[in-house]
């Protein structure tokens, strides 16, 4: 390549190049990637009211076959996508984190809905607020639930988010350090900032007016 | 109340005649000496993630080679704290966390928890809202039993009657949709009538459901009920005798299904159903081949039931016209002052109910659906209760399951239909 | 019509139940009051200490025959009020239902369980005694249900437990997952003498044996 080239673009690889990404390594990516993106074996990890939603986008009016998501991949052995739909509380985050262990990589995450998300509307005691405390995500799918078109917008962003990846980047996508395997995504510090409670939960704490309220609820405030 | 029982001849293998005694001179498998291998009983977990149980359940199985020796199951791992988190809303805001526990009807749920709070305040609401309450519940109990077919049938074995119940239930979705705004999270239901009146052609929309649905139950029919591998694997497994399932609890078609013609439409009914033509479907053995022909014949019965409720749907307003529990229309609020302040009142501080408690009762999709609130005359509930039929009617698994084999726990589960959102709150 | 949605069913009149007359005919003192709440819903309050005795003659009593228990729940009214056991009962031949409860102070939250007499009431009370921490003495498996066997923040559903739990979010994320695979099992999951996933020769260290008797489990 020529001296200019190389310096307005960056671009230092020739076909055999000696830095990556080169020409071959991009072809090689795009097949790659094409066929991991086509066919993505979703892991439905589905709790409550999304996972009937995820059912129904299996289902023949909003079909997920058609994007290669034919089998769901009831065993973490064999799937590529984990698709968290529905609320977590604590007693299920051990084993969710375990079946995210357990899945082999290259491995993909998609949360479904609010409650994964977030916590949604279960800002209690048992609720773990939203799943990337516990695992990493890679798509959040807001809705309550989302509708079958939202999810499968979800899916396709993880197609895209595969379709931008690159072998030679192969460390960096697939880290996963295997200490941490049982342990929560997020440390101390990361799970007060996603846990805190936002917007109106913050201001619903009153409880009913006459006889209960009087110097029997402790304040329910926040523990950040 | 009638009874039906189906009989249909079934032809199994060669050496076990009709009466399914082993012919002269040949001996059936029961028979034939068990090798002993000296070996333990082996410990497996099904669950709580895993396809058949129907939602995040925990089955612990002492296993002696395939036969199910002990049954322990695990709740709360969907535990949501609904109760908890219902003396911190007000009266109309609950009605949007009734929507997530069960999630297969949410309209039953919205109205029987509007029905206790009204029934603990005294509230009548209109005849229209009546009939629009039955339309959306029993339109749900199909919903449901939809769902528990599809599920059932892919729990025996099939995959299609899964995809024939969905194209179904899309157009419950549809209905739930052109209603309410969401497919699932309905909220339909305030507490002195509903959220809004139906839409232009819903009714028209309704029938046509209504008329076609026991089309496409034929058809899974003629997949599944005379099906020897379902008849197989149903006749005769998780068999509970009445007696011992109103001991248990159990309630709706699991009770039906052994025997107890008890239905609170019937027997405590409500919203005039008294008035209403229809048969509650009560099998005889208490199996989960009876527990699926029940649930076929109540979808057929709701069928009915909405035809009849949509006849009967007189004009009129839909909600409750007291300015204290409903919102007063908004061109009566730009206009006249009162009207202004209810609203203001109501939406600040909440709808106020005065002191008093009640349970209420309702024939849900999976049995007796009660709610129990208790109010101290604030705008939020002291005590919310859901009295959850799935709760109840799984705590018998231990005993329906423990002596069979292995892959009738995963039927008898399916018969049961439980559903964990409802179990765990 | 008579009240919303409920029309009298059996023949009940609003203002004599005849369980809750018969009641206070046999069982005098025990019987604390009664009320009817709700226009048509008759509720009985009775002695903590004799609550067996009522619920087995309700049960057993043909004129009564409450063979069929719908709910148990409990009350917090919070401010150190007793916290109230409720029994919701239904008799199925009289098409009947009555409501009865039983007051317990804060310091001795304990009664008697009804499981002898509905088996429904197993599970049932386990989640009163994990939602409330009322002990129910008699009860075969009494342990938390729908929180975790080791929840250590206390009872949930009374009045003195906040919200969003007692622990922060982040102590409560590590307590969930510092678990150990064997402390998913409960002692009564291990009765059968055997750990799961494990096999003799992995126990006790070692190869598998080649081949002949296996060794004493």
């Amino acid at each position: 390549m020529s001296e200019k080239l190389r310096s307005s673009t960056g671009i230092t690889g020739g076909l055999f190049g000696s830095e990556t990404p080169t020409f071959l390594t991009t072809k090689v990516d795009f097949v790659v990637n094409w066929a991991r993106r086509n066919s993505l074996w979703p892991m439905p990890f589905g709790t409550a009211c999304c996972a009937i939603e995820m059912m129904a986008s299996a289902a023949s009016n909003q079909d997920l076959a058609r994007f290669g998501m034919e089998r769901m991949a009831f065993s973490p052995r064999q799937a590529d996508v984990l698709i968290c739909a529905g609320r977590v509380p604590y007693k299920l985050a051990p084993v969710l984190r375990r079946i995210w262990d357990q899945m082999p990589q290259p491995k993909w995450c998609v949360s479904m809905g609010a409650c994964a998300s977030s916590g949604g509307v279960f800002d209690v005691y048992s609720m773990v607020q939203g799943i990337d405390t516990i695992i990493p995500v890679d798509v959040y799918v807001p809705g309550c639930p989302p509708r079958p078109e939202g999810l499968i917008y979800g899916l396709m962003m993880i197609q895209e988010k595969i379709r931008g990846e690159s072998l030679a980047r192969h460390a960096e996508h697939r880290f996963e350090d295997p200490d941490q395997a049982g342990h929560p995504q997020a440390d101390e510090k990361e799970v007060r900032a996603l846990s805190g409670p936002f917007g109106n939960s913050t201001r619903q704490d009153r409880t009913s007016g006459l006889i209960t309220e009087v110097g029997c609820r402790p304040s329910d405030q926040v523990i950040p | 109340m009638s009874k039906r029982t189906v009989e249909y001849e079934v032809s199994r293998t060669p050496e076990l005649g009709m009466d399914f005694r082993p012919r002269e001179g040949l001996m059936s498998p029961a028979e034939l000496p068990e090798p002993d291998f000296g070996s333990d009983n082996m410990l497996i977990n099904i669950g709580p993630q895993h396809p058949a149980t129907h939602g995040v359940l925990r089955l612990v199985l002492e296993l002696d080679g395939e036969t199910v020796v002990r049954c322990i199951p695990h709740i709360g791992y969907l535990h949501s704290s609904f109760e908890k988190l219902g003396e911190y809303r007000d009266w109309n805001q609950i009605v949007t966390l009734t929507d997530r526990i069960d999630y297969l009807a949410p309209l039953i749920y919205n109205c029987a928890y509007v029905m206790a709070v009204e029934k603990m305040m005294g509230v009548q609401v209109t005849e229209r809202c009546k009939v629009v309450r039955v339309i959306c519940m029993e339109l749900d109990r199909i919903f449901s039993h939809l769902l528990w077919l599809g599920t059932w049938a892919i729990d025996v074995g099939a995959f299609t009657p899964f995809l024939y119940a969905f194209q179904e239930r899309e157009r419950v979705y549809h209905l739930h949709d052109a209603f309410t705004g969401a497919r699932i999270t309905t909220s339909a239901t305030r507490v002195g009538g509903m959220m809004a009146d139906i839409p232009e052609g819903w009714d028209q929309g309704v029938r046509e459901f209504a008329n076609t649905l026991p089309d496409t139950l034929d058809e899974i029919e003629a997949l599944l009920t005379t099906n020897g591998i379902h008849l197989g694997r149903s006749q005769g497994v998780g068999v509970i005798s009445g007696g011992e399932a109103i001991n248990s609890g159990l309630s709706g078609p699991n009770l039906r299904a052994s025997g107890v013609p008890y239905d609170l439409r019937k027997d405590k009914p409500y919203y005039d159903y008294e008035t209403y033509d229809f048969e509650v479907p009560v099998g005889e053995h208490g199996d989960c081949y009876d527990r699926y022909m029940v649930r076929i014949e109540e979808m057929r019965q709701s069928c009915l039931l909405l035809l009849q409720a949509l006849d009967r749907l007189p004009d009129g307003p839909i909600n409750v016209n007291d300015p204290r529990v409903v919102l007063p229309r908004k061109t009566d609020c730009m206009n006249d002052m009162e009207s202004m302040i209810h609203h203001f009142k109501l939406v600040m501080d909440g709808l106020k109910t005065p002191p008093g408690e009640s349970y209420f009762a309702v024939e849900g999709s999976k049995g007796e659906l009660g709610m129990y609130v208790v109010s101290d005359g604030g705008s939020k509930p002291v005590r919310w209760r859901i009295r959850p039929p799935s709760f109840i009617n799984l705590s018998v698994i231990s005993k329906l399951v423990e002596g069979g084999l292995l892959a009738d726990v995963v039927i008898v589960n399916a018969s049961l239909d439980i559903v964990l959102g409802e179990i765990d709150r | 019509m008579s009240q919303t949605g409920k029309s009298n069913a059996a023949d009940l009149s609003v203002e004599v139940h005849p369980s809750v007359q018969a009641l206070h005919d046999w069982f005098g003192v025990a019987i604390i009051r009664d009320e009817i709440v709700a226009g048509d819903e008759h509720v009985v309050y009775v002695d903590a200490s004799r609550i067996t005795e009522v619920l087995g003659w309700l049960k057993e009593v043909p004129e009564h025959l409450y063979d069929y228990l719908s709910d148990i729940t409990a009350v917090d009214y919070g401010g150190g009020r007793p916290i109230q056991v409720v029994y919701q009962l239904f008799s199925i031949s009289h098409r009947r239902s009555l409501r009865v409860k039983a007051e317990l102070p804060l310091s001795a939250l304990e009664i008697d369980s009804a499981v002898p007499l509905w088996a429904s009431a197993n599970w049932l009370e386990r989640e009163v005694y994990d939602m409330f921490g009322i002990s129910f003495k008699g009860h075969p498996d009494l342990r938390r249900i729908l929180m975790p066997e080791n929840y250590a923040e206390g009872y949930p559903l009374r009045k003195d437990f906040p919200l969003r739990g007692r622990f922060t979010r982040a102590e409560q994320t590590q307590r969930a997952l510092s678990q150990e695979p064997e402390d998913y099992y409960i002692p009564a999951d291990f009765e059968c003498g055997r750990k799961p996933q494990l096999v003799q020769w992995q126990e006790t260290g070692g190869e598998p044996e080649p081949d002949g008797d296996p060794s004493d489990h």
